[in-house]
């Protein structure tokens, strides 16, 4: 008499396993975190202006490692907290405004608006404590920046 | 010592049997006495012819040792065909059916999510930069420090910074 024995449904289980978690693993690296930026307006002058606040030291002497200007201004600042794939706006001046999209993939694509029209829209891995700037000259001898970091 | 036991005694000499100094006193009667030394020649011959005849013979098993390994081999596979038998769990069915569907929908959800990515319509900077401008008209420069720390894009473009006169009422 002879028993025909069948495979034990361990290997069988354990692909099936080691296929979900890769699956699961694709989907959770292509899923955006909730992240926090803070956007900027600064204005970077030769002229110093005791009225306004000065930006911190750390984007200060980043800026003025690249550019002329010996004085920058915080004008405005504020902070978004975007969840997953979601975008969200700021105003920073009367004219110039921000949106900001939390991509997958550590990106953010952020979009500059000048009285209501796109200008640029630039999209990277922003990391915590690196900087995207978008900056522009202004009438007189100064100009504006847009200073976009992310927080940990 | 009687006629039996001298024959007994050089058997066990030929046989290696005897100590050292039975052995070297039963040596010493032989040498001596005539009758033990035919004796002694005699035996010596008959074991020369018996070396090498022997048959051998192997032990016989007992009835019921066949029978054990019969009845062994039979519980063997009464055991094995009713461990074989027995009914599939619930659970081991579900596994069954739902992890690979479970896992199919997996594949599905991860290939339907990139086919839903935006694709990138920007100008490819570098690995991971990308710009997109909406007026030609503007002159742009682009720059990154080298580590990465600040990147850095230049519009030709003036931006009113006057403060938002709504937020001002607001605050």
């Amino acid at each position: 008499m002879s028993v025909s024995r069948n495979n034990p449904p361990m290997n069988r289980y354990t692909v099936l396993v080691a296929a979900l978690l890769f699956v699961s693993g694709g989907y959770v690296t292509a899923q955006a975190d909730p992240i926090s930026v803070q956007a900027r307006l600064v204005l970077g002058t030769s002229k110093e202006q005791k009225d306004q606040m000065e930006v911190s030291a750390a984007i200060k002497s980043k800026l003025a490692r690249v550019f002329k200007w010996k004085h920058y201004y915080e004008l405005n600042s504020k902070r978004m907290n975007i969840a997953d794939a979601a975008t969200k706006s700021a105003k920073l001046s009367r004219a110039a405004s921000i949106k900001v999209n939390n991509k997958k993939n550590g990106k953010v694509a952020v979009s500059l608006f000048s009285k209501g029209k796109m200008l640029v829209q630039k999209t990277q891995n922003l990391k915590p404590g690196s900087h995207m700037v978008l900056a522009g000259s202004t009438a007189s001898d100064s100009a504006w920046f847009i200073v976009l970091s992310k927080s940990k | 010592m009687n006629e039996n036991e001298i024959q007994l005694k050089i058997q066990a000499l030929l046989d290696g049997e005897l100590t050292g100094s039975e052995a070297e006193d039963l040596r010493a009667r032989i040498e001596t006495d005539d009758r033990l030394r035919e004796l002694h020649a005699r035996l010596t011959a008959v074991r020369g012819l018996m070396d090498g005849t022997e048959l051998p013979r192997t032990l016989p098993l007992p009835g019921d040792f066949h029978w054990s390994q019969i009845a062994q081999a039979i519980e063997r596979e009464d055991r094995e065909t009713k461990r074989l038998a027995r009914p599939v769990p619930r659970a081991n069915w579900l596994l069954r059916w739902v992890m690979p569907l479970a896992g199919a929908a997996c594949l599905v959800l991860l290939l339907t999510l990139q086919l839903n990515a935006p694709p990138d319509l920007g100008i490819l900077l570098s690995s991971d930069h990308e710009l997109e401008l909406s007026d030609d008209e503007i002159d742009v420069m682009t720059y990154n420090t080298g580590d990465d720390a600040m990147s850095i894009v230049w519009l030709d473009y003036a931006i009113d910074l006057r403060p938002d006169t709504l937020q001002l009422w607001l605050d």
